[in-house]
């Protein structure tokens, strides 16, 4: 299942998230090399790992392992796309209420084959749930080139935002995605699952 | 128009397209408003050999797909060779440095020209557990491509793609040749275990020790997991683990 963690619950998982920013550095410093803050040696952690942020966190059972994550960001507020990347938008960052973007998805680096499909799997759902519950419309997120069609394949409907360009000796660009409620039939359908993914008990909390 | 909104409308329209006739033409369309005069936008597979939800679509000259249709051609077209090294786009030119070119390969290369294709771009589509595929623009002999639109067709060739993707798979579930989802073998976490360190090369005997099971015991995981692939060999047994991101590169190298 996915817990969604705010500014309000956050006391609850200083673990969990403890655990999730491991996984970050392992995944995005270690194994992509991507150049980003390690705070104290262990814990990938920038600037937009703030109050404003809202983590869906996929946990074991017990909620005591980490098997994915992902940060969700209010594009009205600083953001990756909106503070640090804002050239691959041709026409302007597009914000709003109900936009909102996505960042740092991973699944935990120990996992294989069909674990990492799950994790993924209720990730995505996830996501697409606390769209429909929360008011949002289209997800932004930067996005290597070479992960696009990945990305699509999912069944994510993606729009670019700007062409692609080289940064950091890496192809990326800017791409919006359309949130509807056939989005989550569409994914539910592809997972299998008919229920919802996310702890409504943690949002009500958070709430 | 600026080409982002060129591409942003191709977009918009192969996000919703709904057969491959509209598609092709779609990206016909496409291809000439990028300043190439050939598509080709195919998954590397041998197309007689292979059923269900295939892409395949193309706009070559129809002398040139004759002549790769007689002589095999696609069974080891270097273009796709260097997909399986490549998530970048690269251009034909660049083909040399990435691979080394077979006799075959160069003769391929030199036929191409002689059938009227000059400069061509290639998009690598890369999706776990999915055959590589690709999206090819070409120019006619002695056409240029032109540099600045590359990003534009790298985009325009990557949605293209995914749209024929998606209606293959629809196409091939309602002729109810294959689900929508390829179903994957279920190997257990023991069973994984023993695949990784065979692909590492290691004997029964070593997993056995390195697990601290018995070789007995690493030979029922083994034969377990091949009856679970219908295959009869390890070897076949890790490249088909390796084809479904069961296992990565990353366990057998690392």
């Amino acid at each position: 299942m996915v817990d969604v963690v705010t500014s309000c619950n956050r006391h609850k998982y200083e673990s969990q998230l403890a655990l999730m920013h491991e996984d970050r550095r392992r995944i995005f410093v270690e194994s992509l090399k991507w150049d980003i803050p390690v705070v104290d040696g262990r814990f990938e952690k920038d600037q937009f790992d703030n109050d404003d942020a809202v983590y869906l966190l996929a946990l074991d059972a017990k909620k005591e392992t980490h098997l994915g994550s992902v940060r969700l960001l209010p594009s009205s507020k600083p953001h990756l796309l909106g503070d640090v990347f804002p050239m691959l938008c041709d026409n302007g960052v597009p914000r709003g209420d109900d936009i909102w973007e996505i960042t740092r998805l991973c699944t935990a680096p120990q996992l294989r084959g069909r674990e990492a499909w799950l994790a993924r799997s209720y990730l995505a759902v996830g996501m697409v749930e606390l769209a429909l519950l929360y008011g949002i419309g289209r997800y932004t997120c930067v996005a290597e080139t070479s992960w696009l069609s990945s990305i699509m394949a999912v069944g994510w409907e993606c729009e670019p935002l700007g062409l692609p360009q080289e940064i950091n000796g890496e192809s990326v660009g800017a791409l919006i995605i359309n949130i509807t409620p056939a989005t989550l039939q569409l994914f539910r359908m592809k997972m299998g699952w008919r229920l919802p993914v996310l702890e409504l008990d943690a949002i009500a909390k958070a709430a | 128009m600026s080409l982002l909104a060129d591409v942003q409308d191709f977009v918009r329209i192969a996000n919703r397209v709904t057969d491959m006739k509209e598609l092709q033409s779609l990206l016909e369309g496409a291809t000439h408003e990028l300043g190439f005069d050939y598509f080709a936008l195919v998954h590397h597979v041998n197309i007689y050999q292979t059923k269900g939800n295939i892409v395949f679509l193309f706009d070559y000259p129809s002398a040139w797909a004759d002549i790769v249709d007689r002589k095999g051609y696609f069974m080891d077209d270097p273009v796709h060779l260097a997909c399986e090294k490549s998530a970048a786009p690269f251009t034909w030119a660049d083909l040399s440095d990435m691979i080394a070119l077979t006799e075959r390969q160069r003769e391929m290369l030199d036929a191409a020209k002689l059938a009227g294709l000059g400069e061509g771009f290639t998009i690598p589509i890369h999706i776990p557990g999915e055959y590589t595929g690709s999206c090819t623009f070409t120019t006619r002999l002695g056409q240029q491509m032109r540099w600045q639109v590359l990003p534009a067709a790298h985009y325009v060739g990557s949605f293209a793609f995914e749209a024929a993707r998606r209606l293959a798979m629809r196409l091939a579930a309602q002729r109810g040749q294959a689900a929508s989802e390829p179903i994957q073998p279920r190997l257990t976490r023991r069973q994984l275990d023993c695949v990784v360190l065979a692909g590492r090369g290691k004997s029964d005997n070593d997993v056995a020790q390195i697990l601290g099971i018995s070789g007995q015991t690493v030979h029922q995981h083994m034969e377990a997991a091949k009856r679970k692939y219908e295959v009869a060999t390890r070897m076949q047994l890790i490249v088909r683990a390796l084809f479904d991101s069961q296992i990565s590169f990353a366990d057998l190298v690392g």
